[in-house]
């Protein structure tokens, strides 16, 4: 099949030419259609994300093949070829649909189920719609490889469990309390990773925080941004029984939170339960709290582990999502040769016919004075035979293309006939 | 060995056999076992059930307690009838995979173990049979169930504090969720179980089924012990600093008596009101009912 694809990603090339030869979303509509004015025959879709720029190209005519893609990027961004050439792969054919599947369903990510390349893929597609550089053959690939990407996501582990340790702390959070609005989150020190551990509570309904930090102006900045109240770091004790959820990350050498502390605080939220999460290394809170009923704790560690068995989990399923996505690819293979196998035939009837309808006119002059009844049975026993000929190689065609193996198929008997030979030469 | 109307029963128990392995199949192979065939194996066990309980019922002119094997299938279907009510109303999809293997393997006991031959005694047709049985079976119901969260609450609270975290860990709700439902359970079966202990006294005082120390009898001794656990739950709950793990432990002890109270005087031989022999040649004799003393009583 004629379809080609070239790109880059994060395994391929450095950031620094990936961003050379990224489109910005305002410039890619802009490359398809200038695109398309060069290769007036073509389907073309451009996929450029942070991650990877990938162009998706098919075309009626033999005019596209890696060159002539390199040169297009070459052109477009003004860079010489030479300068990101062997950063690209080149993909043809199957090759290329199943590529873009991997893609659309994140094997291709660097993070191993990630979902937002299946929006990324959409939205490139959609551009390339409204650009209306798309047609038959790539509408059906990148619907096709959007059915892909939800079925591995939902029939495989590929995409389940959070694997980084904001928001596995925050899976751990929603397995003890049933919703954030009226709990209260207690943060203590103001890192970037406790930062990010109260974003995430505040985008699932978290309403309330405190923070201390040694440094109030720091506190107070922090508190200022969520709307929480920043208190003194000598009020730790006194705030702490309002806390249901601590996250802790200070640079202090010695447990900021100790059993005392947390007895106490327990004591006087009435055995209601306690989540604390400790991100410093050397560690803020005593690990023996673990210990004292209806308090749970978790530190960096034990973050890590979670994170680190959920992508484990991820990778166990990839086998899966390739068994998946290989019938996929067979299935859209086979749609492009049921596309393909009905033309072919009738360019093989054609051809038969021709060389029927030529031995018929050579035989005319050769009978001499026949009556046109027998001239008649003469046409009508060569159609038949031809027919019968034809009849086999048709049938067979069809049954092909639809189990897989039509596209050899059509080439065998092509190359059998001389048809495609025959086609190009009537072009030229 | 089955007489037919047990059969019937038996496709019941198919249905939740089939049902249970699809709930916790669904749990550890979501993809093999779909949840939602096992919501109509339920669906469709339940309905049985109940045709069941209504045949019975309607050929015994009164609730399906005539013998310990009718009372163990009515009890059973509350179970399964409350749980639906709950799975459906709250979106717990973690609560049925606990539920049906326990109703399944107590409805194979209830038709393998339990023998037929005790039936009611009573007059069984009185108003207090309803006031009685009704409140006490559906408090039964409700303290299983929550003895059904309780053993959530634990399995969720034991993968938190050892920080292992398995199949089961995504599927079960939050430990306040539980807490919650717990706590729900038990303050909806609590009431009921006291009305259901007030007006079998009252029963028992003004017909004298149980003879005259009725307060002697084994059940009503159980029941009144089952009766003080759940009002010690709920006084420690509402008062001190008792959550969570506690309360589970002490639901699970609750359970226990009360599956005690259910079948223990039984397999221990006292009777409750139960006997062997004819129910309709015995009832009048035993049980006159005055029809004033209703009234005056109540």
């Amino acid at each position: 099949m004629n379809l080609h694809t070239l790109g880059l990603n994060h395994d391929s090339a450095p950031v620094e030419v990936r961003e050379k030869l990224a489109f910005s979303p305002s410039s890619v509509p802009i490359a398809l259609s200038s695109f398309a004015q060069s290769f007036p025959s073509s389907e073309t879709v451009i996929l450029s994300t942070c991650n990877r720029v990938e162009i998706y190209a098919t075309s009626l005519d033999d005019s596209l093949s890696k060159d002539t893609l390199l040169d297009f990027f070459s052109a477009f961004h003004g860079l010489p070829k030479e300068e990101f050439a062997d950063h690209m792969y080149h993909h043809q054919g199957i090759n290329a649909v199943r590529h873009l599947f991997f893609v659309a369903s994140s094997l291709n990510s660097g993070v191993l189920g990630e979902t937002q390349i299946i929006s990324q893929v959409k939205e490139a597609y959609q551009t390339a719609t409204t650009a209306e550089t798309t047609g038959s053959i790539l509408n059906q690939l990148f619907q096709r490889s959007l059915t892909v990407a939800k079925d591995v996501h939902t029939k495989t582990a590929i995409g389940k469990g959070n694997i980084s340790v904001s928001t596995v702390a925050v899976d751990l959070a929603i397995k003890i309390f049933k919703d954030f609005s009226e709990k209260t989150m207690f943060i203590i020190g103001a890192g970037e990773m406790c930062e990010l551990v109260l974003k995430h509570l505040v985008e699932r309904g978290a309403k309330t925080a405190i923070v201390a930090n040694r440094n109030f102006d720091k506190a107070k900045s922090l508190a200022e941004e969520y709307e929480g109240k920043a208190i003194n770091y000598e009020k730790l004790d006194e705030y702490l029984p309002q806390a249901d959820i601590i996250i802790s990350s200070t640079a202090s050498p010695r447990h900021v939170v100790n059993v005392e502390h947390i007895k106490n605080a327990i004591k006087a939220r009435r055995g209601n339960p306690m989540l604390l999460i400790d991100i410093a290394f050397p560690r803020d809170i005593d690990p023996e709290i673990s210990k004292i009923d209806n308090v749970y704790l978790y530190d960096i560690n034990d973050l890590n582990k979670v994170a680190n068995s959920n992508a484990e989990e991820r990778k166990k399923d990839i086998d899966k999502c390739v068994t998946i996505i290989d019938k996929e690819v067979a299935q859209y293979m086979a749609w492009v040769e049921e596309l393909k196998i009905g033309p072919a035939i009738s360019q093989l009837r054609n051809h038969f016919h021709e060389i029927g309808e030529q031995e018929l006119e050579r035989l005319r002059p050769k009978l001499g004075d026949i009556a046109n009844d027998e001239w008649e049975h003469i046409v009508h026993s060569m159609q038949r035979t031809l027919n019968k000929i034809l009849h086999k190689p048709a049938k067979v065609g069809k049954e092909k293309a639809k189990n897989g193996g039509g596209f050899q198929y059509v080439e065998t008997i092509k190359h059998l006939f001389g048809i495609q030979h025959k086609k190009e030469d009537s072009r030229k | 060995m089955f007489s037919p109307i047990q059969f019937v029963f038996i496709a019941a128990i198919v249905l939740y056999l089939l049902d249970s392995i699809w709930e916790v199949g669904s749990i550890f192979n979501p993809n093999r076992f779909s949840k939602r065939l096992a919501d109509y194996f339920i669906i469709a066990g339940l309905s049985i059930h109940c045709a069941f309980l209504i045949i019975v019922s309607a050929q015994s002119g009164t609730l399906p307690i005539s013998t310990l094997f009718e009372s163990s299938t009515f009890y059973l279907s509350l179970i399964v009838l409350l749980s639906v009510i709950l799975k459906f109303l709250y979106r717990l999809q973690s609560l049925t995979p606990f539920v049906m293997p326990i109703v399944t393997g107590f409805s194979i006991a209830a038709v393998t173990l339990v023998k037929n031959d005790l039936a009611l005694t009573a007059n069984l047709k009185t108003f207090w049979l309803f006031a009685h049985i009704i409140p006490i079976f559906l408090g039964y119901a409700s303290f299983t169930v929550s003895f059904i969260f309780s053993i959530m609450y634990l399995t969720m609270e034991r993968q938190l504090k050892k920080k292992s975290f398995g199949p089961l860990f995504d599927s079960l709700p939050s430990l306040e969720t539980l807490d919650a439902l717990m706590w729900k359970t038990i303050t909806l079966g609590f009431p009921l179980l006291t009305i259901g202990l007030v007006s079998g006294t009252v029963w028992a005082k003004t017909t004298n089924i149980l003879g005259l120390l009725w307060y002697l009898d084994p059940k009503v001794l159980l029941g009144s012990l089952t009766w003080l656990i759940y009002a010690a739950i709920l006084h420690l709950r509402l008062g001190a600093s008792f959550h969570g793990t506690r309360v589970a432990i002490v639901t699970i002890v609750g359970f226990v008596i009360v599956i005690f109270t259910f079948i223990g005087p039984f397999l221990m031989g006292h009777k409750h009101g139960y006997d062997t022999g004819s129910v309709i040649l015995e009832q009048e004799i035993i049980a006159p009912e005055a029809p004033g003393m209703i009234k005056v009583e109540s």
